[in-house]
């Protein structure tokens, strides 16, 4: 390769590196489509991650121990990692992949929301650390009547 | 989308709802016999003024008129700034709500 086109090449990907996360807010529909048909979580995780190796700390998921609508499971995940993404599976769905925060300079991992589980399983959490490694905590729960039908 | 945005000890805490059937693939067939009528939001974020502060790729499996409860570091806003937030849904309908810090 020649000099110039070597340089010119570097000077653009060190240009790419350069973009701070704050503008970056990744729409993983479109960037990472096969997160989102995958019916396991290992299978969610590998399209997402590259890998399904998680270290089991640091990341708290508060669900009740038996939900009585599986239309509406309250779900809070916690973290004082330092991230990149947060990402919500479950087990019961016919598709793993629940929500994925990019987080950005002003996050804060506590957030809240309400899904449809199919019936009882597992919800699990990854964070996404800044250090490369991936975190993650789950919560096992009954659910009374199952909640993607209706 | 209904939003309420409180601003307390350099921490902003919001609870949005949003108004969405968010209809899944297997809801569509079983209620109008079609797959193709699925329909849930797919993608949401706020700002404030060109700060993004949420931004988050949804599926089929959040509740019907799901609410997004998240918080955020107030670094550089204060009370009366706007916080903008849009979702995106799978058909392409997006809806922008609006509202101050307080």
């Amino acid at each position: 390769m020649q000099r110039r086109t070597f340089l010119s090449m570097a000077a653009g990907a060190f240009a790419l590196a350069a973009v701070p996360a704050s503008v970056r807010a990744e729409d993983f529909r479109k960037s990472k489509p096969t997160v989102w048909t995958a019916h396991t979580v290992e299978d969610a995780m590998k399209a997402m991650y590259g890998t399904t190796a998680t270290v089991a700390e640091g990341v708290t998921v508060v669900a009740p121990d038996v939900a009585s609508n599986g239309g509406a499971v309250p779900v809070d995940v916690k973290s004082d990692i330092d991230a990149k993404t947060v990402a919500i599976f479950q087990n019961v769905n016919p598709e793993s992949a629940v929500i994925v925060y990019d987080l950005n300079e002003y996050s804060v991992i506590d957030f809240s929301l309400k899904m449809k589980m199919k019936g009882s399983g597992t919800i699990t959490a990854v964070v996404e650390g800044k250090d490369g490694k991936l975190y993650s905590g789950s919560k096992t729960l009954d659910v009374a009547l199952g909640g993607c039908e209706g | 989308m209904k939003i309420k945005a409180k601003l307390k000890k350099g921490v902003v805490e919001v609870k949005a709802m949003a108004k969405h059937e968010m209809m899944t693939y297997d809801i569509a067939e079983k209620k109008t016999g079609s797959r193709d009528n699925a329909n849930f939001i797919t993608h949401i974020d706020a700002k404030v003024g060109d700060k993004t502060v949420l931004d988050a790729s949804t599926s089929q499996f959040l509740s019907k008129n799901p609410i997004f409860k998240f918080k955020f570091k107030a670094d550089g806003f204060k009370k009366g700034d706007e916080l903008v937030m849009t979702w995106v849904d799978l058909k392409g309908n997006t809806k922008t709500s609006k509202s101050k810090l307080k």
